[in-house]
């Protein structure tokens, strides 16, 4: 179909206005994560909208190397949060894909399970802030409380509707053929299930484990309620990136954000495809 | 063993086939089956029993033993008189009237621009997809640099005044809201966008040349025709934000801490305080339930409705 | 009422060329069939025609007026997609008043054409049911009247029986034509099914590979195909098509067809033959054509297929292979036996071996 010229101008004038509006936030960011101390501080004269004299100060540091400008030493470096935030989400991606995965498999394939795609929308309906209390009860009872296990089970859960749902979709597409010749040939279906069905879907498994990882790692409130000290996340570690002396460590908070933020970006546009089969419960496959 | 299988009637067979593939589906949603049990009955039956309690970590006797400070139902009705928590509803239902709808038509507005093909349209795509992908608590670093007095916010006004804007944003109360939502509408107009750019984009080709070739203008089209066939999209779009809205939370929280006083506290962050700052746990224990109620009576229901319409 | 010229129409998408120099001009109600296998050009042609499509090269014309800059909601072009693309979520009346509505028609006006346009395609039982899950005939009236509610010149139909079990199809046939006697538009339907086309339409166009091969009432496709591929085409089973070598017989010309006999040529293709340079020729006649026959032409039998009131005769003799049609009360051949058979003199069609085209029996 042709559209006007007048049409085509107005499009873009759109669309590069809201792009350039969406991207200000996260390059702002990027621009205070590279500038030095007298650029961000409070005490920056004006405003610089891009570092005048870029520097890795600001990564240097949160690692325990103090500029000759920032000479507050940190009493905990960012490196533990970064390894906290990677394990919890990834021990927690993997509870969830595999009991998700097993019982997708188990409604789709032999219809067991009817009442786990009600309940799981249901859980994913519920402020965690809700159940959050009897979980702090059990977990200080099972001595659970600033634990990486603690931490990643309840990821597991949290976004086990999500890697559920998803791979319920996936085996919902896959044609059951293959896996009927094979049960024919004298497989079980056992065998069937981890020789054939889970390699076959290798790519919808790692989408799904992207997603659910991305969810896990963008948490906050969880990690809030249940770590303290030795196993805070980098969102709740950043809070502590604030001193008496300097108050907000802006630059600092800056590039521990770009190192928290880069990850779930390239991955979210890795599996853009899914991204809406995902956040819809599948009601709509691209 | 292969001999018995052969030597059993076919009909005996099936059945032992079917028995079997019935106990391997038994067993692979058992894991799922108690991770939801784990997270659904426990907590629940707890917090029904702490709820009856004046219970605090601070009491200093464990849990199982709050019934030694048993109060029956006086949490529940310090509840119907707590302003504080019915300012905090009130303001979260707010938050999602604004944002909900300025979410869904900017992000129906932009699926309209993308919907046929144009010039670099999947970068550009991409590109509008990045806040939805920012870790929620760094977008609430993000802002909370955004909307100091000397930062970038107020210096874009500046442009357009002739003296140095200096707005207080997130220590002004009237202020700290609108900031708030600011980011939340930020962060959340792609998600509409891209549900509704895949449901605009399922609308059937043909239906719409139909509609051409009987002389509808692009109006009557979109409100005719691609409107009512993206019903059930819309609706699970509206309702993602809606669920999502309610349990604001991270952004909010990071950028405000739910004040200045109480102007930007919302369901989450009242819970929150509750439960880390006064440590008052059989209270929030009742919230939860309370919250939890309403929600599951209003989930199923609205499942329902939708499963019917989606049958007709 | 209106004509459509096309004018060497032409549309390629980046090297590929979907349809190349089309020269044809459809009258005022006409019902013109395109037929062609997949991929010939069809629909793009009839794309273009609506409006859907620009034409690479070329001109449309409507009633003489070039219509190629016409944006396609001012064609005055009725269309019946192939899956009929009704308006599901909305109710039989609503499909059958949105164009009306798009068009501003008073709402007294409005109902009473509808009310109309309901009575004549039987629709009114149903005017106010969901157009969702109706059956397919009544899909069709419906998208039919949808369309013809607003009086189009012109009516283009794309395959709109291809969705329709075979046993359905013959009633959507007489059904289809005696609307279009009814509305008596200029219709242009879109088919790759030769029995439509051929007893639809009141001409035919004949495509492939982007090319228009052929045009003309059924019969004359029938009788007269102008190449091997419209041979082959029209007719089930199409027709027989065998090469040959003419030989010179005293005064006449006969064609000799190695290993199964020979026949002699009518008068009318007698000069045809002469101007041809080499002897190689092809021979075509209709299976229905072939009788049972003391001389002539004997080839072997390979199966023989009954199916009701005809037999088909599979034969074949060397390289070459031909069918037979026969009335299934004449004794029919043997399978696995020699068998003779004769082809009247008017049933043989000489066509080039070369390029394939038909020698026209009388000179110019």
């Amino acid at each position: 179909m042709q559209r006007s010229i007048a049409f085509e101008a107005f499009r873009y004038a759109v669309i590069l206005g809201i792009v350039a509006i969406s991207l200000v936030p996260t390059l702002w960011m990027i621009s205070m994560a590279f500038k030095p101390i007298a650029e961000w501080s409070a005490a920056g004269a004006d405003l610089t909208w891009w570092p005048r004299n870029p520097t890795l100060d600001n990564f240097r540091f949160i690692f325990g190397q103090s500029s000759t400008e920032l000479i507050v030493a940190l009493e905990r470096t960012a490196g533990r949060p970064i390894f906290a935030s990677l394990l919890t989400a990834s021990v927690g991606t993997l509870i969830a894909m595999t009991a998700g995965t097993a019982a997708a498999y188990g409604l789709s394939r032999f219809g067991q399970g009817g009442n786990l795609p009600l309940a799981l929308i249901q859980l994913r309906l519920f402020p965690p802030m809700a159940v959050m209390i009897p979980v702090m009860i059990m977990w200080s009872f099972l001595g659970l409380i600033d634990n990486w296990f603690g931490l990643s089970l309840i990821y597991g859960i949290v976004t086990l509707p999500f890697a559920f749902w998803l791979m319920k979709t996936f085996f919902d597409d896959m044609p059951r053929e293959i896996e009927d010749a094979a049960l024919v040939e004298g497989c079980t279906r056992w065998r069937v299930f981890l020789r054939i069905t889970l390699p076959m879907m290798r790519p919808a498994l790692a989408s799904s484990a992207l997603f659910v990882f991305i969810l896990n790692w963008s948490d906050y409130l969880i990690a809030l309620l249940l770590t303290t000290r030795d196993w805070a996340t980098i969102p709740v570690y950043m809070a502590s990136l604030s001193s008496s002396m300097t108050g907000q460590l802006y630059g600092a908070k800056a590039a521990l954000g770009v190192i928290a933020a880069v990850p779930p970006i390239i991955m979210g546009i890795a599996i853009q495809k899914h991204l809406v089969r995902g956040l819809t419960f599948g009601a709509l496959k691209e | 063993m292969t001999e018995v299988t052969t030597l059993m009637p076919a009909t005996k067979k099936a059945e032992t086939q079917a028995n079997s593939a019935a106990r391997l589906g038994l067993w692979l949603t058992l894991p799922a089956q108690l991770l939801v049990l784990f997270i659904a009955l426990f907590p629940i039956l707890m917090q029904v029993y702490i709820s009856l309690t004046d219970w605090s970590p601070l009491d200093g006797i464990p849990w199982w033993r709050a019934y030694e400070l048993w109060i029956g139902l006086l949490n529940y009705t310090d509840l119907m008189a707590d302003s504080r928590f019915w300012g905090a509803l009130w303001r979260t239902l707010f938050v999602m009237l604004v944002c909900v709808p300025v979410q869904f038509l900017l992000g129906l507005g932009l699926a309209v621009l993308f919907v046929d093909d144009f010039r670099g349209k999947r970068v550009l795509y991409s590109t509008l997809l990045v806040p939805m992908m920012v870790v929620p608590a760094v977008a609430g670093y993000m802002f909370f640099m955004l909307f100091q007095s000397g930062g970038p916010v107020n210096d874009l006004l500046s442009f357009f005044t002739s003296e140095p804007v200096r707005i207080a944003w997130l220590s002004d109360p009237d202020l700290a809201l609108i900031a708030v939502m600011v980011a939340d509408i930020w962060q959340w107009t792609p998600l509409m966008f891209l549900i509704l750019l895949a449901g605009m984009i399922s609308v059937p080709q043909d239906q719409q040349m139909a509609a051409i070739l009987l002389g509808a203008s692009w109006w009557r089209r979109f409100f005719t025709i691609v409107l009512p066939r993206m019903k059930s999209i819309i609706i699970i779009a509206l309702a993602i934000r809606v669920i999502e809205i309610f349990k604001i939370f991270d952004t909010l929280f990071i950028m405000t801490g739910g004040g200045p006083g109480v102007a930007t506290e919302t369901i989450s962050v009242y819970i929150y305080k509750v439960t880390q700052q006064e440590l008052i746990w059989s209270y929030v224990a009742a919230i939860a339930l309370a919250i939890l109620i309403v929600l599951s009576v209003v989930s199923v229901f609205a499942i329902k409705r939708m499963q019917r319409g989606q049958d007709g | 009422m209106s004509e459509i010229a096309l004018e060497n129409l032409g549309k390629s998408f980046g090297d590929f060329t979907a349809l190349a120099d089309m020269n044809l001009t459809i009258a005022n109600g006409e019902f013109m069939a395109l037929l062609g296998p997949s991929g010939c050009g069809k629909s793009t042609t009839m794309n273009m025609i609506a409006g859907m499509l620009r034409p690479s090269s070329g001109t449309i014309k409507f009633n003489g007026l070039d219509v190629v800059d016409v944006p396609m909601a001012k064609r005055g072009v009725g269309f019946v997609f192939q899956n009929y693309a009704i308006f599901t979520h909305m109710s039989v009346r609503e499909n059958l008043a949105y164009g009306l509505r798009a068009q501003g028609v008073r709402a007294g006006e409005m109902t009473k054409r509808v009310q109309a346009f309901a009575e004549l395609l039987q629709l009114e039982p149903m005017l106010d049911r969901p157009a969702a899950g109706l059956s397919v005939n009544i899909l069709q009236r419906l998208a039919i009247g949808r369309s013809a509610i607003l009086e189009p010149a012109i009516f283009l139909l794309d395959e709109p029986l291809s969705n329709v079990d075979a046993a359905f199809r013959a009633v959507m046939r007489s059904e289809l034509k005696s609307l279009q006697g009814q509305f008596g538009q200029t219709m242009v339907y879109v088919t790759h099914d030769q029995l439509e086309a051929m007893t639809m339409a009141d001409r035919i166009a004949v495509m492939d590979h982007g090319k228009l091969l052929q045009v003309g009432t059924p019969l004359e496709i029938y009788n007269n195909p102008a190449d091997t591929f419209v041979a082959r085409f029209i007719g089930a089973p199409g027709m027989n098509i065998l090469n040959g070598r003419l030989t010179q017989q005293a005064d006449t010309v006969a064609v000799d067809l190695p290993g199964l006999g020979s026949v002699a040529l009518p008068p009318a293709l007698q000069a045809a033959a002469a101007r041809l340079t080499t002897p190689d020729v092809l021979v075509g006649f209709r299976p229905e054509q072939i009788n049972a026959a003391k001389a002539g032409l004997t080839m072997h039998v390979g199966f023989v297929e009954r199916i009701g009131a005809r037999t088909i005769v599979h034969m074949e003799q060397g390289a070459a292979s031909a069918k037979a049609v026969l009335l299934s009360e004449v004794e029919t051949p043997k399978a696995r036996k020699d068998w003779t058979f004769a082809v009247p003199d008017d049933a043989i069609r000489l066509l080039d071996p070369v390029t394939g085209q038909a020698l026209v029996g009388r000179p110019n």
